[in-house]
This record gives structure tokens, C-alpha cells and sequence, in this order.
């Protein structure tokens, strides 16, 4: 579905991601974790097509991504960025329009049947299906992140991509959003997630990949990916006797 | 064509026909409804069909476009206080127009102004276009608008400083008022091709504004392209804001309220905001020019005087607003 080869991308003169290679098959369902500063929003843009690849190459269904234009990668690729900027007081129902620009630039009002039936039922995937005809500024930071995630599932893209979904998110709606995502991806799509919560990942992924300084340090089956020896050494923890995660002292 | 265009088309046309049967000739209202239908004799008709309807018709266009860059502009930078001011076009539409005064082009033909005004204001949207096709962010822009506010500001006081007789001064000084009185329709068949264009190239930009809202990364990666997009909406406005400032001088804050107002009518939506702006402004700018034209004053209120006299006050609410909360 997706692949990189050897993608490296620098921010400010510095690398921050090096050499990055692994591929998404259709109906995959990864979840992309490292620490702080590893470059996973890095590696993400660069799948999305919004970061320059300096070296290396994005394949998307085994053609070059660079040689898609803006909206037939659009079509092909849905991202849901970290920060998630809304200038304007937009309603709700508009806001999730704009998942399914590539497919026609219209306003909730100005969308066919297909178009409004598809966000509606992106809205009720992401549970905030109560929130239409809303203004977006007036909603908690929580249901803002629910109508995020509907503009993404609102799209038809084949593959999605989503960076830190989780936050802000309590503690029913994260688990929902990783059965929403699950669902997702068996119905065909490819999905890479970028998570924190290395329970969550081990939980719902079929697949993690980890990231450090840059680089792929681990990919594989959660139990597989997430060793003991891997968890010491990039995340600096440790399983204690009763199976919690702590830190691993200095 | 929404319902709230429909409404605003009808206030627009209920406006046009005031217009007509209102002004200083003491013409009855069934004469000048005679005149309307082409009867009745050649002075009333001349007065109706050659002073007042050209009149609001020029007051009307000039709000429409003021209103559309406007919105435009606000949509682009995200910013409820931008107009062609702020990227500096008005200024310099201005200032082409000054010096087309201060020359004495005006006296060679009656169409110097209007080009040197569209000039003008093409020579500050070259720049920032080329700034904009180097990449030049919100900010750049913004910044570049105050830099060439100031150099125009500036020349056009070197411009009334050595102007070379009372007339060419007092000329100027009523231009730079703002005003749509004695406009013929060849002045508005002049301004027409650029406003006409002005105004496609605004609308087209409609949905990549939308999709805007979300960040310049974001909507690259909905499909949206930024940089075209900005492209449309400079080019757009600053036709808008030169063929606008040719008519009827600078006219300010008609650009920032129209939008302002239209806003929560349309869910806050760029693109929907459009097409009310600039009906909005239209009709503020021709209700604005009957109420000068029936005041009873020993000399008509000049045009951009009196929208200033209201829209400055509205613009400091805005801007006072905004220090409260984010946009």
C-alpha cells in the first residue's frame, strides 16, 4: 500500500529522520512509538507529503509519491497532523467537509448525498455524530480531537495516518478510537498510528514499529517489538514483578 | 444561490431604485418613475439615467469590490482586520492615482487615473506575488503591506508638498476622500474588466480558503494547494482594490466590517463569506451615499468621510475584541 526506502528528512539543517524503511500492506493496522524526538511526526509528514524528502523515496500502490500531484496523493493518503489548527469559529459538519476536499472542495450544505452520508457517518464513528451544527471553538479540547479524527475517517483514503490521536482523548474514547481504527483496517485500509501508550499499541496493533534518534530500531508483533532489552535501552523502562511499566533507575 | 444572498440581492435592488428617485433636483416621484420607464421629458431623464443610476452604481460596485477583497484577504491571512490596505494595494492604487494628478495626466485624458490607480496597485501586488511564489508566509506578506504603506504614504506627501498650484491640490485632497459623485458609466465601464476579473479570480480561491482554515500542511494535504490559493487571492484583490480606488478614491474599514458582519450569517466560513461581503458592502456603501445626498448640508459629505466617520469606530470594537480572544 505504502512503503519508504531509505527516507531521510532534516528540519533546520539537522537530520531528523535517517534512513527510514519499512511498507504498510492493506489491512495492516501499526502503531509507530519511540520517545520524544525520535521523528515519527517527522516520518509521518513525510508519508503524508507534507515534509521535503531529502534522500530516498515514498512508494505509494508501487508508484513514486513524488510524481502525485496534491490531490491524487490526497486521494490516496489521509493524515491527521499533532497540532490541529482551526482559524476560523467553522461548524462541525464543515470541518469534517474538508476530509473529502480531493473528492470535491464543497461545504457540508454544498455536498452531494454521497459526500454528506460519508461525513455523517465519519461524525458517528468518531462519537460525535451530537456535535453537528456545532461551532467548533465552542467544544471541549476532547470532542475538538473527536472532530479531527472524523475529518480523517471521513476521507476515502485507502491509507491513514494519525499523529498522537490519543491525547486529550479520556480514557473510553481512546479505547473506541482504537476499535474505530481496528475496524478500519480491516476493512482494508492501511493504518499507521503514532502512540505513547505502549499498553494501547500492544493491545489493538498487529504491529509495532519503534523509533530512536531517527531510525527503525524495532518492528515487529507488539510482544516481538517491545522486548524488555529494547524497553531499557530507548525508553529507559522496565516490566516491574507485577507486569507495570516503571521507570528503570539511573 | 442561498437565501441570504437571495435577501441581499433584494435589499441591493430596493436600494437601486431609492437611489434613483432620491437627490437634490426636486424631481417627483412619478416623474422619475416615468423617466425610469423612458418617458417623460429629456432633463428628467438625463439626471436619472446619467447622474444618479451611474452614481449608485459606482458607489455599489466600489463597496461590492471592497467588500470581496476584504473577505478574501481576511480569509487568506486569517485575520479579521486584513483588507487591501493592509497588503499596502490601496496605497498604492492611490499613489498611482496621485501622480497621474500631480503630472497633470489627469488633464490629458480623463482615463489617467483609473490606469495609473490600476497600475499602482499592480506594481505592489508584482511584489507580493513574488514574494508569495518564494514562499513568503502570512506574516511576510502583512509585513511587506506596511512597508509599502509607509513609501506611498510618503510620496504622496512629497506629492502635496511640491504640488504645483492650489487646484491640482485641492483635486487631490477631494480624491483621497473618497467620493462617487459625477461618475459617469464610462468611468465604470473603465473599472469594469478589472473589477469583473478581480472578482473571478477571488471566488475561485473559495475553497482552497476554506480548507486554509486548517493550516498551510493540513490542507496541502487534503488536496488543497496554499501557495495557488494565494496566489488567486492577491492577484484578485489587488485588481479589486486598484479598479475600486480609480472609481471613487479611497474608501476605508468597508472592506474589514462587511465580512466582520456577514461572518456569523454563513457559520463562519471563508469561502461562504464571500459573495455577502460583498453584496453587504455594496449596500452599506450605496445606502452610505443616498444618506449623504439627502443630508441637508451647505457641502455634500464627502463618500470615504462618511465611512470612515462609522467604520473607524467599528474597526477599534473589532480590534478591541480581538485583544479578548483569538479570532
Amino acid at each position: 500500500m505504502i512503503s519508504v526506502n531509505g527516507v531521510s528528512v532534516s528540519l533546520g539543517g539537522r537530520r531528523v529522520v535517517e534512513d527510514l524503511t519499512f511498507a504498510l500492506a492493506a489491512g495492516e493496522f501499526a502503531a509507530l512509538t519511540g520517545p520524544n524526538g525520535a521523528g515519527k511526526s517527522t516520518a509521518l509528514k513525510a508519508l503524508a507529503g507534507v515534509a521535503a524528502v531529502e534522500t530516498g523515496d515514498v512508494q505509494i500502490d508501487g508508484a513514486p509519491a513524488g510524481g502525485l500531484n496534491a490531490l491524487a496523493r490526497a486521494r490516496r493518503v489521509a493524515w491527521l497532523p499533532q497540532a490541529r489548527p482551526v482559524a476560523w469559529n467553522l461548524r462541525v459538519e464543515d470541518v469534517v467537509s474538508l476530509g473529502r476536499f480531493a473528492e470535491a472542495p464543497a461545504a457540508y450544505d454544498g455536498m452531494g448525498a454521497e459526500g454528506r452520508a460519508a461525513v455523517d457517518a465519519a461524525l458517528a464513528k468518531a462519537d460525535a455524530a451530537h456535535l453537528a451544527g456545532r461551532a467548533f471553538q465552542a467544544l471541549s479540547g476532547g470532542e475538538q480531537a473527536r472532530v479531527h479524527l472524523a475529518r480523517l475517517l471521513a476521507s476515502p483514503a485507502p491509507c491513514l495516518l494519525l499523529d498522537e490521536p490519543c491525547a486529550v482523548l479520556d480514557i473510553a474514547h481512546q479505547l473506541s478510537l482504537m476499535e474505530t481504527l481496528a475496524a478500519e483496517a480491516a476493512s482494508g485500509r492501511a493504518v499507521l498510528v503514532v502512540l505513547h501508550d505502549l499498553e494501547l499499541a500492544a493491545r489493538y496493533c498487529q504491529r509495532v514499529i519503534v523509533m530512536d534518534a531517527g531510525r527503525v530500531v524495532a518492528d515487529g508483533a507488539p510482544g516481538e517489538a517491545l522486548s524488555a532489552p529494547l524497553l531499557q535501552r530507548v525508553f529507559g523502562v522496565q516490566r516491574s514483578p507485577t507486569g507495570q511499566l516503571i521507570r528503570r533507575p539511573r | 444561490m442561498s437565501r441570504l444572498t437571495i435577501f441581499l440581492v433584494l435589499i441591493s435592488a430596493a436600494l437601486f431604485a431609492v437611489s434613483a428617485l432620491v437627490g437634490t433636483a426636486p424631481i417627483s416621484l412619478g416623474d422619475s418613475l416615468a423617466a425610469l420607464a423612458g418617458q417623460d421629458d429629456a432633463a428628467t431623464r438625463a439626471i436619472l439615467w446619467e447622474i444618479r443610476l451611474p452614481r449608485a452604481a459606482a458607489a455599489f460596485a466600489v463597496g461590492a469590490a471592497l467588500g470581496l477583497s476584504g473577505a478574501g484577504l481576511q480569509g487568506l491571512l486569517q485575520n479579521p482586520l486584513a483588507e487591501p490596505g493592509v497588503l499596502g494595494v490601496s496605497a498604492f492604487a492611490a499613489l498611482g492615482a496621485v501622480i497621474a494628478i500631480f503630472f497633470g495626466l489627469a488633464a490629458v485624458s480623463s482615463f489617467a487615473v483609473p490606469v495609473a490607480a490600476i497600475l499602482g496597485a499592480g506594481a505592489a501586488t508584482v511584489l507580493l506575488v513574488a514574494a508569495a511564489m518564494r514562499g513568503a508566509g502570512i506574516v511576510t506578506l502583512l509585513l511587506i503591506g506596511i512597508g509599502l504603506s509607509s513609501f506611498a504614504g510618503a510620496l504622496m506627501s512629497l506629492a502635496l508638498n511640491m504640488a504645483p498650484n492650489p487646484y491640482s491640490l485641492a483635486d487631490l485632497v477631494n480624491w483621497m476622500m473618497g467620493s462617487v459623485a459625477n461618475r459617469s458609466w464610462a468611468d465604470i465601464a473603465m473599472a469594469a474588466p478589472a473589477l469583473a476579473i478581480g472578482a473571478a479570480l477571488v471566488l475561485r480561491a473559495g475553497p482552497g480558503l476554506r480548507a486554509l482554515s486548517l493550516g498551510d500542511e493540513t490542507a496541502a494535504s487534503l488536496g488543497a494547494d496554499p501557495k495557488r490559493t494565494r496566489l488567486l487571492v492577491i492577484g484578485g484583490t489587488s485588481l479589486l482594490a486598484g479598479a475600486s480606488v480609480a472609481t471613487a478614491g479611497t474608501i476605508g474599514f468597508v472592506g474589514i466590517v462587511a465580512p466582520h458582519v456577514m461572518r456569523p450569517f454563513v457559520g463562519h466560513d471563508p469561502q461562504r463569506l464571500l459573495v455577502p461581503s460583498a453584496l453587504f458592502a455594496g449596500i452599506v456603501l450605496l445606502a452610505a451615499d443616498i444618506a449623504i445626498r439627502v443630508l441637508p448640508l451647505q457641502q455634500e459629505l464627502k463618500l470615504g468621510v462618511a465611512a470612515a466617520l462609522v467604520g473607524g469606530p467599528v474597526f477599534i470594537w473589532i480590534a478591541a475584541r480581538l485583544g479578548k480572544s483569538s479570532p
